[in-house]
């Protein structure tokens, strides 16, 4: 790689380490932002805060269907990933959807829950407790949002882009980032779903 | 043909089928031990703390090895690993920090 | 109902038609802006414009772009000192001065945040931009697209905060908002809003260019530059980098927290329901510490690079600069508690990060030494850069020494929020930041524009800089001794007054300082042919950056280098001087890839300004219509795969022999 660089013909490889690299660095820097908002969640709900709590609302097998839904358009994924390297476009798109249809019922039990709560009065206005848990669920949710997107995307570039080190390197910076938001939800399940309820 | 072969050097090891599938299980069972001590009652408080804080942590090392298949094999991987290295000890920081001072102001203050 | 989807809380109210100043320099803005855009017509250079700068990715115009729009957003925040400086002059004893207080609360409030973000970050980004590339050998950033949005999302926060200034109010609240004085009930107004969206979006543009910079050092080097033969510059930025990709997340989240607050009636930051005030002090000094070590880390690495070229000697001890960098990069994510030592945490909270704050000055200590001793038994060249870089280790030390004492929480208990304190932060600012701006900006200049600074100019610029300094700032320390807090509109004991004047006649000369920066800027320009630097190497330099023509062409390179040692290009010379030749000058040419320029980067910022604004007015429909635009642009241009160009071989040649034949006749 490096001997091309000195030559100084660039090839599109050798740049390709060098994407992923700064991606990667994305994804740290979203690693601290999720940091922060468990800061502030764990800070607002320290015992003695006011508010309903949150355990009086969750039903916690509905937020392990939800992690289970998580995890299992993970792995999804990377069978998607294994394909894409193939260059197997059909049975890629075919993953790809399943991980979508998958994260899309994560959203969609989400939705559930956050409109029940609001029914039932735990309100992101209601308290700081409150607040603290629709932000940093919410966000996350909208990562995982935004990540769906992405996939329909993914979809239609995969049939429509010919150069082949161009989509494995744009499923590269999917996965990573498909991959982080499952590392995080185990975070969030722990420290809110699971803490909340003991 | 093996699935390992065709994939571009990004700084993650390569990834295997059979690595994947040991991975998902593992993430399985944890998660399902993490769910289950909360949800049955089956220890004290501060013993289920333990273990859904230990289950957490090792599906996170879980996931990071056989799923993100981060490995200081390359000179790129070995970059990957000090920079999530980096990362977490600047999450720790903040979160422990915050914390300890939010404690103690709030002790102090209120 | 659809008239408010579309203006929200936007009218003609929104514009102070009845306060004089502020329409002053309303009419002023925009009679300049008129001006500009009537020369660049009258001269035909829309095209040129647009091609060249607006949608260039190449480094070396991006960097300049930076420069300008941080000397211009200078000339603002200065403006809010000759202001504050001349209220408080004029304000004591039962004077009320000129500024009634809501509007002088939005002048401390725009300076400190214009100063930080509009100028200290995009004149760092600039200095960056236009020489780390080179320094490494490489042929530009790793991403020229991301390098391009970077700047303009920096832009366009800066156009908001000018925009507050003619329709709306700016925050009231200092330059960090803390609630609950930013909530809605005490800011019910739009300025905070305007805080939060000018600083998220160009926040944005600097996390971004952050990963750019890392990408770049890691990545992009030239071959044989290990990490240990890097310049001391590109040490100190890839430390730096580090540093804004770790903080500035810290800083959307904690000014996403807050727009939460204000706009969804959300509890992060009340006085009730459980909101705590003090978490957002705490997240945004986990920001604030990391942000002083960005400003003053590249500016170190300034230092090192010209102290040991105007001294014509290496730099003293690389590998300790190395680690002291290192050091104080981890340390500065442990400090930050000591920006709130009286806010309420307890004696052992206080005494660690008292204590680890005294510590991170040792690594700095260590720095100044190993400069010192650099210049130590050198042959010492005192031209403008290296003038900055000897005032600044007289200012930067008292400065330094001023914060060790306010490390000291007990200390710090009667001088936090004095005027000490403010004097301590400008001591380093503008002793330690801004003196080293201005040795990069005199430094790389050449490199830049392909003709020197006027040396007479500068150092007149320099000398009323530095006098002014003192006059402006040291009277501060004595006020704050004596117990004058900081923004104080006016004060009624008038023994304080005679030291505001003094201050208030040190930012003259300070003023005075500027223009005469701004008149060798003219005076350059009108004199460039006979500055004009035909080598490429006016400062008989060390690293890299020299070896290529000034101003650079557009690859950098013909041939990528190749180094085995530190200083290569320094060595190098040296040895064919010894061998009896001039410096070296490779005559290789290939055909070189280079990216395309893209309107993307514009495009996407200006419409994140539209949906920023109207975040700011509650306008939905345009919120909507900037935020669509930016998706659809982003997504739009992944689907381009016509992004790079080649140069042929004959052009490079055409180009490297012109610069030769430049060489030989001069």
């Amino acid at each position: 790689m490096h001997s091309e660089q000195i030559v100084g013909v660039e090839h599109h490889h050798d740049s390709d380490s060098t994407d992923v690299f700064g991606f990667w660095l994305y994804i740290m820097s979203d690693c601290i932002l999720f940091a922060c908002l468990f800061a502030t969640y764990i800070v607002l709900n320290l015992p003695g805060s006011p508010g309903p709590d949150l355990k009086n609302f969750i039903d916690l097998s509905d937020v392990l269907i939800e992690t289970f839904f998580l995890l299992f358009s993970n792995f999804t994924f990377g069978l998607a990933m294994l394909n894409v390297y193939q260059h197997r476009i059909r049975k890629t798109q075919a993953w790809l959807l399943i991980s979508f249809l998958l994260g899309m019922s994560f959203i969609i039990y989400e939705l559930k829950e956050f409109i029940h709560l609001a029914g039932e009065g735990f309100r992101w206005d209601y308290s700081a407790k409150a607040s603290s848990f629709f932000t940093l669920v919410g966000t996350h949710g909208l990562h995982v949002s935004c990540g769906l997107v992405w996939i329909i995307l993914m979809m239609i570039q995969l049939s429509l882009v010919k150069d082949e080190s161009i989509l494995k390197r744009r499923m590269t910076y999917l996965g990573l980032f498909w991959n982080f938001l499952d590392i995080v939800w185990i975070f969030v399940f722990t420290i809110v779903y699971l803490m909340g309820a003991l | 043909m093996r699935d390992d072969v065709n994939q571009p050097d990004y700084g993650t090891g390569k990834k295997k089928l059979s690595i994947y599938v040991i991975g998902f299980s593992l993430c399985i069972i944890l998660t399902l031990i993490a769910f289950g001590s909360v949800m049955e009652n089956l220890f004290s408080r501060s013993q289920t703390f333990i273990i859904i804080y230990a289950a957490a942590c090792i599906q996170f090392i879980v996931q990071v090895l056989c799923f993100l298949r981060l490995n200081t094999q390359t000179e790129q991987s070995k970059i990957n690993v000090m920079s999530i290295i980096f990362a977490g000890v600047i999450l720790i920081v903040i979160i422990i920090g915050s914390l300890w001072i939010m404690r103690n102001c709030n002790y102090n203050m209120m | 109902m659809f008239e408010q989807l579309l203006f929200g809380k936007l009218s003609l109210a929104a514009i102070p038609f009845d306060a004089p100043i502020i329409m002053g320099a309303a009419i002023f803005m925009f009679l300049a802006f008129f001006i500009i855009l009537l020369i660049i017509t009258i001269y035909g250079k829309w095209l040129y414009i647009w091609k060249e700068w607006i949608t260039s990715v190449d480094h070396k115009k991006i960097g300049i772009m930076y420069l300008i729009l941080s000397g211009v957003m200078l000339l603002r925040g200065f403006s809010d000192v000759v202001l504050m400086r001349l209220q408080q002059a004029l304000a004591a004893g039962s004077s009320l001065g000129y500024l009634p207080p809501e509007h002088y609360d939005q002048i401390f409030t725009a300076h400190g945040v214009i100063m930080i973000f509009f100028v200290a970050m995009p004149m760092m980004f600039g200095l960056l931009n236009i020489a780390l590339p080179l320094q490494i050998g490489a042929r530009d950033v790793a991403y020229p697209y991301l390098n391009s949005l970077s700047f303009w999302l920096t832009f366009v926060g800066a156009m908001l905060c000018n925009a507050s200034l003619v329709i709306g109010d700016f925050a009231k609240t200092g330059w960090l908002a803390y609630p609950p004085l930013s909530e809605l009930y005490y800011s019910p107004d739009v300025g905070v809003d305007y805080f939060i969206w000018s600083l998220q979006i160009a926040g944005a543009g600097t996390l971004l260019a952050g990963i750019n910079f890392i990408a770049t050092i890691i990545k992009m080097r030239c071959k044989g530059m290990s990490l240990m033969r890097m310049p001391i510059f590109v040490w100190a930025s890839l430390c730096t980098m580090i540093l804004v990709v770790s903080a500035f997340p810290v800083l959307t989240v904690s000014l996403a927290l807050l727009f939460l607050d204000r706009l969804f009636g959300m509890h992060f930051f009340s006085e009730f329901a459980g909101g705590n005030a003090m978490m957002y002090i705490n997240l945004i000094w986990i920001w604030g510490h990391p942000e002083v070590y960005i400003l003053i880390l590249p500016a170190f690495g300034i230092f090192s690079e010209v102290v040991a070229t105007f001294s014509q000697k290496k730099l003293f001890g690389y590998v300790t600069m190395v680690y002291a960098i290192a050091v104080i990069t981890f340390l500065s994510f442990i400090v930050w508690l000591h920006h709130f030592f009286t806010m309420g945490a307890g004696a052992d909270v206080n005494a660690f990060f008292g204590i680890a704050t005294m510590v991170i000055a040792i690594p700095t200590g260590v720095k100044v030494f190993n400069w010192l001793f650099t210049m130590y038994e050198g042959r010492i060249i005192l031209a403008t850069p290296m003038l900055w870089v000897i005032a600044f280790f007289t200012t930067f030390a008292i400065g330094g020494m001023t914060g060790v004492i306010m490390a000291v929480p007990p200390i710090d208990f009667q001088v936090h929020n004095s005027e000490f304190l403010v004097a301590h932060f400008h001591n380093v600012i503008i002793g330690g930041v801004l003196f080293g701006y201005f040795a990069g900006i005199t430094y790389w200049f050449p490199k830049a524009f392909g003709f020197r600074l006027d040396e007479n100019w500068g150092r007149w610029a320099f000398a009323f800089w530095i006098v002014g300094f003192f006059f402006a700032f040291m009277p501060l320390y004595i006020l704050g001794l004596n117990g004058f807090m900081r923004r104080m509109e006016h004060y009624s004991n008038i023994m304080f007054q005679p030291y505001l004047i003094t201050a208030a006649i040190g930012a003259t000369m300070i003023l005075i300082g500027i223009f005469l920066q701004i008149g060798q800027l003219i005076v350059s320009i009108k004199n460039r042919h006979a500055l004009r630097d035909y080598s490429g190497d006016p400062w008989n330099g060390r690293t890299l950056e020299w070896s290529v023509a000034s101003p650079a062409p557009i690859y950098n390179f013909s041939e990528l280098p190749v180094v085995n040692e530190r200083d290569a290009f320094w060595e190098k010379k040296e040895r064919h001087i010894a061998e009896g030749r001039i410096h070296p000058k490779n005559i290789h040419f290939h055909p070189i890839h280079l990216p395309k320029n893209t309107a993307a980067g514009f495009i996407i910022a200006m419409f994140a300004g539209i949906a920023g604004f109207a975040l700011i007015w509650h306008m939905w429909i345009p919120g909507i219509i900037g935020f669509c635009g930016m998706l659809v642009t982003i997504i739009a241009r992944t689907f381009d795969t016509n992004i790079e160009y080649t140069i042929s071989k004959e052009e490079v040649r055409k180009i490297e022999l012109a610069h030769l034949k430049e060489m030989i006749n001069a």
